[in-house]
């Protein structure tokens, strides 16, 4: 099948060809490069970082890596940023494919200022309401607490979630669902068993944009905890960078800690996307 | 009901802390703190060891909740508290500018009358009255926001002399231009650079501080030629060729490397700055050597034609910490701030702060032997400040001094006149007066 | 019974499925979004919100301050210009890169897929750090053009007007793999079989990108339309760490310059919420637009 459609590859003029591989080639340095230059920066003490910005190491060391990792207590960030990270995905996900579901095939007249209002969401910037959630966190007493944090990242993910959602269980057609429903099946039937399975593409789209997002997310950790045994990642990372910081040597290290596992994350997972994707692809 | 059992566990509390404090005089205290804490200074892991680690060895009844953190973060984060009404009992502070709402809603306490005789331990100055007419925090040191720091060894390499008058530093441009130096360097992206390290200091010679004070009592206009004069000056700068528009476009952390390297033989910034060339005790490296410190001169900015107040520079008190407004007076948990608050302005402590930051002691009875030549240097660099004048956002009202820190970038840029800047801080400083 | 009858199951399960999603999100996004809308029309500045005497209502006040001040202006100009990148830049390129991904008319497109991608994933204070670094005037890109030139000096965030340049151009890069991510999930729903018919029958390729494909693409095209509209006005985090908004605020843009109203200085939340009103009011009429064109010219989904 693939290979009838690559018969024919002619037909792309070469000159097109030689264009996108062109863009596609300075992407690729773009984003290639950058990663290259902190690395070998990560290698480099403050000292020589300042005096060499651009080169090769002369003394190459490892030790800003120990040393940002113990300053900052990564490993507690490090597990911390997991945790975050992992359920309020999985929340994300679940809570978004059943209310998508019910949005996209239960008739309801709430639908429209519901679905509507979620909408909306995906036009708030966090920095709008960041002061007063940390009043109202802080008022219903969850301040400093795991799930004080929980609950404002999965709110936030879910605008967006929702509205990808639906538009995928919306191009279900509606006749699968109306067979079940004439077999006798539960709507909760019908979201367990054809839903959710039908759905793993649009699943690992939004693992992948809320796991980056969580994964690098500072602002709202930082303003909801106070104490550095809930803290992430990110945090530790903003620890050692800004504008007034002069420890160039570790904060490449933490920028890298926070880095690595992110690129490994998505490069094992890439490939589930494909595969994801081309499963939704049989049945559409 | 909760309600009344607080009450009643307060009173109770209040009774008990009033008839025994001997018995229950070492009971334990929780107190939090909000620190600010840059990780990457040199000498960052010794601070922890030395102050918090060493207050908790010596006050083992108090239990320290402390949070870090740096920059953006932490003023966030003080904002978000200060909205709440929820401030820690222990709280990083700046005599004004961006701790401003602290200072003018009372969100923290006088800490002069809890001072009381240790006062005597602190020079005068650094106990003036701040922003909003009280000691909210006890400084922990005097800084000068301005300096001139000076490469001597590069100067001699090209057969130059320290400049004394504007004129020769002028004089210099060419010369350097055709090595392929740049004159001065400023890590100025950040738009309160200009305004705190330099333009005060113009201001203080041009202006000064009588003539300031009229402005900000509403007495004079920012319009008036004084005003307009100083704005002009910096304007020429660019022209002269003494400033170039690539500091717009240096950060702060960056412009380090490149004056140790020497791209160019002067840079202007805080005298702080000579906390990040000297000795990290954690590595052992210093952007410049120990050896080489010696061909570095921290001088002020040379004569300027007109100036009223030769040989000035704008001064501040440094930060230090505050306690919440919150604390009962006279309770346990006062005490306990209080004794964190001056163990953090101790003898001890200053004298850390002093040995691997560099750092001015604000009191008087700090000395240390083991001080590296460019520490000494700022030492002496007071010495030649004969008059402190006024950094302007420690004055002015945070909606007042914005358009200048933004004018400053646009005359630089050529974005703006002098007169414009003038005009729109002076509509700024009316709007916020009218709020008054 | 009556109470039987009124709870369906269709009811019954359309609460429970949407309850959880929708009490979270309106506890965390829709209430403080409201509260802010209530602060904007306050005199509020800091200190406790509740049970505080000197707060007033004053109306649209801070609205009028907004529109008189230039730096709105010149923030929301920013904002249009990512607006234009992202609608005319990632948009197309990313359906480009897709496309031929797709269709398998370049080599290595695994590779090439994962890397245009990575941008995405990483976090945007390095990616803002790394590329401060690199333009600045003595960094890399400097050192670079002065291989060509020995004089030539960085003067790209000088001009005004080319200041956004670079953060524009970050932009294009960072999230053009999103785009590429999005059409390439949605061209894999369309049937192959469709397209192999097509080819048989002599389609060329062009015909089959312009009959075939992007009708059924449709729908996505509005989709990431929308998406990009709401991000660009909504961009923060790569200016707060590349540029801070400097030299002189020309590098502003709209979520910037709520920050710095609500953070800088002495806070001025009504002013700041003041913003933020206006930012999802001109994505909410921005996103209309799209929605009527897209009726108007009829995509069919």
């Amino acid at each position: 099948m693939a290979t009838q459609t690559k018969i024919r590859k002619s037909d792309f003029h070469p000159v097109l060809r030689i264009v996108v591989y062109v863009i596609i080639g300075i992407f690729t340095i773009l984003t290639l490069y950058p990663l290259y230059w902190l690395a070998i920066s990560s290698l480099k003490t403050t000292t020589e970082f300042q005096l060499n910005m651009i080169g090769w190491p002369q003394n190459p060391t490892f030790r800003n890596y120990p040393s940002a990792w113990r300053l900052a207590q990564f490993s507690t960030l490090f597990l911390n940023s997991l945790f975050f990270t992992i359920v309020s995905t999985a929340a994300i996900i679940l809570l978004s494919l059943m209310a998508g579901f019910a949005f996209a095939k239960i008739r309801s007249k709430f639908t429209g200022f519901l679905h509507g209002s979620f909408v909306i969401g995906i036009l708030l910037t966090l920095q709008s309401i960041m002061v007063p959630l940390f009043l109202m966190v802080n008022s219903v007493g969850l301040y400093n607490t795991r799930i004080g944090v929980l609950i404002p990242y999965i709110g936030m993910g879910l605008p967006m979630a929702i509205y990808l959602c639906t538009e995928f269980i919306k191009s279900i057609p509606d006749s699968v669902v109306e067979s079940a429903r004439i077999d006798g099946a539960s709507y909760f039937r019908i979201f367990s068993a054809i839903v959710v399975p039908m759905a793993k593409p649009v699943a690992i789209t939004l693992a992948i944009l809320n796991v980056a997002g969580v994964w690098n997310e500072f602002m709202l950790i930082n303003i909801l905890v106070s104490s550095d045994a809930l803290r992430t990642l990110p945090v530790g990372i903003l620890k050692f960078s800004g504008p007034l910081a002069a420890d160039y040597g570790r904060q490449f290290a933490a920028l890298m800690i926070g880095m690595i596992p992110m690129v490994v994350f998505y490069l094992i997972f890439r490939k589930q996307i494909t595969e994801g994707v081309s499963a939704g692809a049989v049945k559409g | 009901m909760f309600k009344r059992s607080t009450v009643f566990l307060l009173t109770l509390l209040l009774i008990a802390s009033v008839f025994v404090p001997a018995t229950f005089a070492q009971e334990r205290v929780t107190i939090t703190v909000l620190n600010y804490f840059d990780l990457t200074s040199p000498g960052a892991e010794r601070e922890l060891q030395e102050v918090w680690h060493e207050f908790s060895n010596r006050f083992p009844h108090i239990t320290v909740l402390r949070e870090d953190l740096f920059l953006e973060p932490f003023h966030q984060k003080t904002e978000a508290y200060a909205a709440a009404n929820q401030l820690p009992d222990v709280i990083y502070m700046w005599p004004g500018g961006r701790s401003t709402t602290l200072h003018t809603k009372r969100l923290v306490k006088d800490l002069r009358p809890l001072l009381g005789e240790d006062a005597k331990y602190f020079s005068e100055a650094v106990l003036a009255p701040q922003t909003a007419g009280y000691l909210a925090e006890l400084p922990n040191t005097m800084t000068s926001s301005h300096a001139l720091y000076v490469n001597v060894g590069l100067l001699q390499e090209l057969g130059l002399e320290i400049p004394e008058t504007y004129e020769d530093l002028v004089a210099m441009v060419p010369v350097l231009k055709a090595n392929g130096l740049d004159t001065i360097l400023m890590g100025a992206q950040d738009d309160w650079v200009i305004q705190s390290c330099l333009f005060s200091t113009i201001v203080g010679r041009l202006v000064g501080d009588k003539k300031m004070d009229e402005i900000i009592a509403g007495e004079a206009k920012f319009t008036d030629s004084e005003f307009v004069g100083a704005l002009e000056f910096y304007g020429r700068l660019f022209a002269d060729g003494v400033l170039h528009r690539k500091i717009m476009n240096t950060t702060y952390g960056e412009v380090n490397g490149l004056f140790a390297a020497g791209r160019a033989p002067f840079m202007i910034d805080g005298d702080w700055k000579v906390g990040n060339f000297i000795t990290d005790t954690s590595t052992g490296e210093a952007l410049i050597p120990v050896d080489k410190q010696d061909e570095f001169k921290m001088i002020i900015f040379p004569a300027i034609p007109g100036e009223i107040n030769p040989n000035s520079a704008s001064t501040v008190v440094g930060t230090g910490y505050g306690m919440s407004a919150n604390i009962p007076a006279g309770s346990a948990k006062e005490a306990a701030a209080w004794e964190l608050i001056k163990w953090l302005q101790s003898v001890e402590v200053q004298k850390l702060r002093l040995e691997t930051g560099g750092t001015i002691p604000s009191r008087i009875d700090v000395t240390s032997d083991q001080l590296e030549p460019l520490v000494n240097e700022r030492l002496g660099y007071y010495a030649l400040i004969e008059t402190g004048t006024y950094v302007l956002d420690s004055v002015l009202a945070g909606e007042v001094y914005l358009p200048i820190n933004i004018g400053l970038q646009e005359i630089g840029l050529g974005l703006a006149t002098p007169m414009e800047v003038a005009e729109r801080t002076q509509e700024a400083y009316d709007a916020w007066k009218a709020n008054q | 019974m009556k109470k039987a009858a009124f709870w369906t199951e269709e009811r019954r399960a359309y609460l429970i499925l949407v309850f959880p999603a929708v009490i979270i999100y309106w506890a965390v996004m829709a209430f403080p979004t409201i509260f802010s809308f209530i602060l904007s029309l306050t005199n509020y500045n800091g200190g406790p919100v509740f049970g505080n005497p000197d707060v007033k209502i004053v109306g649209f006040t801070h609205y009028v301050r907004m529109f008189n001040d230039k730096y709105f202006w010149i923030s929301l100009k920013n904002n249009g210009l990512i607006m234009a990148i992202s609608l005319f830049g990632q948009i197309p390129l990313g359906f480009l890169f897709a496309y031929v991904l797709h269709r398998k008319l370049i080599k290595f497109g695994d590779f090439f897929q994962t890397i245009i991608y990575l941008p995405a994933v990483i976090s945007t204070i390095v990616i803002g750090r790394l590329w401060q670094s690199f333009f600045s005037p003595y960094g890399p890109f400097t050192e670079f053009m002065r291989r060509f030139n020995p004089t030539w000096e960085n003067e790209l965030f000088f001009d005004p007007h080319l200041a956004i340049l670079p953060v524009l151009f970050v932009i294009l890069w960072m999230y053009t793999g999103t785009y590429l991510i999005i059409f390439l999930a949605n061209l894999q729903k369309i049937d192959p079989a469709l397209i192999e018919a097509a080819r048989i029958d002599g389609a060329t390729e062009w015909q089959v990108l312009t009959k075939i494909i992007l009708p059924a693409l449709s729908g996505v095209i509005v989709t990431t339309a929308i998406l990009a509209i709401s991000g660009s006005l909504k961009s923060f985090d790569l200016l707060f760490a590349m540029t801070g908004g400097n030299p002189a605020r020309r590098t502003s843009v709209l979520a910037l310059y709520m920050y710095d109203n609500a953070f800088r200085g002495a806070p001025k939340y009504p002013l700041a919420n003041a913003i933020s009103v206006f930012m999802v009011l001109l994505s909410l009429i921005l996103i209309m637009v799209v929605r009527i064109t897209e009726s108007r010219f009829g995509g069919r989904e």
